[in-house]
């Protein structure tokens, strides 16, 4: 970025970014610095990337016209913490309308990659059309700026994404990579294909602890546009840290949102996985397609009870004092750690273990580890299993594929490797698609074509409005769980002012645990980018900018014809409440219209005009 | 008065599942919280007899506690 202002909101244009545009039919290249037009692309991500798509008109996801946009947000590969992000945004092959148009979409990943692609000299990578034959691109610092070449990949064909990167890494020094596995390759059978992002450990170790694009098929988008890797080479250039944001990363470590995250002997609640205790009570974790039973199933997956068995890391992004995921491996007889199986991330755990009726905690990693290495969406996959296990349950005699069940590991594994390696559409072009073959959509758990997180959707009727998957685009999922709000007009407050501010991270480059309370709009980030840029802006200028943008998203959801109705949670939640619950029932159908007649009343008139 | 405190998470490890205290009538949930050294900043959810209750709210006999930690995302 070139930045020749202290006020990004009066002098956006003031601040340009380096942006390369490649026409990969022909491989030619456009380098500018483009004057940014709004604090939106002043702050990046998906902020900037779709006002972008915004001007296009896009009616099929796998077209030529269809752009691949690949940017950082401002504090990616910055002095922050957390400041590891890289957006991949596009038209979703997987997430579209009921008119059948694909719907805008951004997948965000932590890892290396971003901050190598900043200190490269660039922050946004632009592909438009698709190579005739397999490349990858490397993108290389020079003493002239950045240097972009596509080179032939062939060799990397047919390679899992830790494979795919670990050839990489062999090639390139001081570089990192963004991949996708398999199924990303298949991309006609796979619609779920992630991005898969090197890290400092997977380098180090040689084991695959790789970070994810995962959300709304951008890896499968990149296997259309036939681009099978990305290299970015550069040398590490961290800013210094000011005593002003190390105060700021005393107060992200500290502070309430990540302190659940810390590892346990530094005081904290271990990794995300710790959500299994804490909605286990309520009977709200997900088991067998989001039909928890009122069992103790899920305590099978409790900490305390894997621990027993296997070895378990608290393990961190580069320079991420927040450590917010888990390694799991096996135990040594002697009690020392053995293989490395998987890592665990709450959200992949428990849609490729409980919901899947999985409760053997080594099994669960091994499923998580083979969805890591074909490079699919651990959330679309497991969502879309757990639909074909809920379909089987009900039509013995006549079962999908393989007759797979919920806990049936082996064929499960099947379903897996099949859809990876692009062999089975059914599982890989997601739940609603084959609902909608099945004709049996009711338990479909997706919204709007995108597979929900693993939150009950009972929990949380803000999934409606998310507008790039259920969790990373709406902070609502936690709220009833914890607050235990149950009226309606808690509610259009929840969705329409508080929680749809956690996009904002998805702007400026940084991870959600940096502060999820409160979001972007805060003194924190203000430090941050003053700290390392100069630039004074007022927290409440950056929220304003996040909602626009957040407007902006949803403007497009509804120009690429979505309609109201589909704003609603799958049809089994509503109309067969589970009495297994221990919540307030908010999901009923009556709470659900007076919600979204009072959330489109705010939102409707925030939306117009927004898109010509 | 007797409180049964029923424990999750991270706030199991040292102390116990699920206990029968004696408390004082009029105690609130923040001596619970107090005596048993719950860390505040890990604490996210308190229930009594399942209903979201706040540290202030006064328990009653017979009562249950659950005390749970935060949850943030995933
Ligand atoms: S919060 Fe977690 S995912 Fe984000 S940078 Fe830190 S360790 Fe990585």
């Amino acid at each position: 970025m070139k930045i020749q202002t202290t006020d990004p909101v009066t002098h956006p244009e003031q601040i340009l970014y380096r942006r390369c545009t490649i026409d990969l039919k022909n491989g030619k290249q456009k380098m500018e610095d483009v004057p940014c037009q709004n604090l939106e692309d002043v702050l990046g991500g998906f902020g900037r990337s779709f006002q972008l798509l915004a001007e296009r008109n896009i009616s099929r996801a796998y077209s030529a016209e269809n752009p691949l946009i690949i940017n950082t947000g401002l504090l990616t590969g910055s002095s922050a913490m957390t400041g590891l992000r890289t957006y991949f945004s596009s038209y979703s092959p997987i997430k579209g309308s009921k008119a059948g148009l694909p719907a805008a979409m951004w997948s965000a990943g932590s890892g290396k990659f971003g901050c190598k692609f900043k200190w490269a000299g660039l922050d946004e990578l632009i592909f438009e059309n698709r190579s005739e034959k397999p490349v990858y691109v490397l993108i290389k610092e020079t003493i002239d700026g950045p240097e972009i070449t596509l080179k032939p990949a062939e060799h990397l064909l047919g390679l899992s994404t830790h494979k795919k990167i670990m050839t990489l890494h062999k090639e390139y020094d001081d570089a990192h990579f963004a991949v996708i596995g398999q199924a990303g390759e298949n991309w006609q059978n796979v619609t779920m294909g992630s991005v898969a992002l090197s890290t400092v450990n997977q380098l180090k170790s040689g084991d695959d602890k790789l970070r994810f694009a995962g959300r709304g098929g951008m890896g499968s988008i990149m296997g259309h546009k036939n681009i099978i890797a990305l290299v970015a080479q550069s040398t590490d250039k961290h800013p210094p840290i000011t005593k002003e944001v190390k105060e700021v990363h005393k107060q992200v470590i500290t502070g309430g949102g990540s302190a659940r995250l810390q590892p346990i002997k530094r005081g904290g609640g271990g990794g995300t996985w710790a959500a299994y205790d804490v909605m286990q009570p309520f009977h709200a974790v997900p088991v067998n397609n989001y039909r928890p039973q009122g069992n103790n199933l899920a305590e099978k997956l409790f900490r305390e009870n894997v621990e027993k068995d296997y070895d378990i890391q608290s393990a961190a992004c580069y320079r991420c004092g927040i450590t917010c995921h888990n390694y799991i491996s096996e135990k040594n007889p002697d009690g020392s750690r053995g293989d490395f199986i998987a890592k665990f991330d709450y959200e992949p755990l428990n849609l490729l273990s409980t919901n899947i009726g999985i409760h053997d905690p080594g099994q669960a990693g091994r499923l998580i580890h083979l969805c890591d290495n074909y490079g699919m969406d651990a959330i679309s996959l497991g969502v879309t299993i757990s639909y074909a296990l809920s379909y089987n349950e009900r039509h013995p005699e006549n079962p999908l594929f393989n007759g797979a069940t919920f806990g049936d590991y082996e064929k499960i594994r099947e379903l897996i490797i099949l859809s990876g390696e692009g062999k089975l559409p059914g599982i890989g072009k997601g739940s609603r698609h084959l609902s909608e073959l099945m004709g049996e959509t009711d338990y479909a758990y997706h919204i709007k074509g995108l597979e929900i997180a693993a939150y009950l959707p009972e929990t949380n009727p803000g999934y409606c409005w998310a507008i790039a998957g259920g969790h990373m685009s709406m902070g609502s999922y936690g709220t009833l769980i914890r607050e235990g709000l149950s009226d309606v007009d808690s509610w259009v407050k929840v969705i329409t002012e508080d929680k749809l501010h956690i996009v904002g991270f998805d702007m400026v480059g940084l991870c959600k645990f940096f502060d999820i309370t409160q979001g972007i709009g805060t003194d924190k980030i203000a430090t941050c980018l003053k700290s390392d840029f100069n630039l004074e802006i007022e927290p409440e200028k950056i929220k304003a900018a996040v909602r626009r943008a957040f407007l902006l998203g949803l403007a497009l959801e509804l120009r690429q014809g979505y309609t109201k109705a589909e704003y609603c949670l799958p049809a089994e939640v509503t109309e067969k409440p589970n009495p297994h619950i221990n919540l307030p029932n908010i999901s009923n159908p009556e709470f659900m219209a007076e919600l979204a007649e009072k959330v489109w009343e705010v939102f409707d008139k925030e939306l117009e005009g927004l898109i010509p | 008065m007797q409180i049964t405190v029923s424990l999750h998470g991270v706030f199991r490890i040292d102390r116990f599942k699920l206990k029968t205290l004696e408390y004082p009538a009029g105690s609130d949930i923040q001596k619970v919280i107090d005596d048993l050294k719950i860390p505040v900043k890990l604490l996210g959810i308190m229930l009594i007899n399942r209903v979201h209750a706040k540290s202030t709210d006064i328990l009653h006999d017979g009562d249950t506690l659950m005390l749970l930690p935060l949850l943030e995302g995933g």
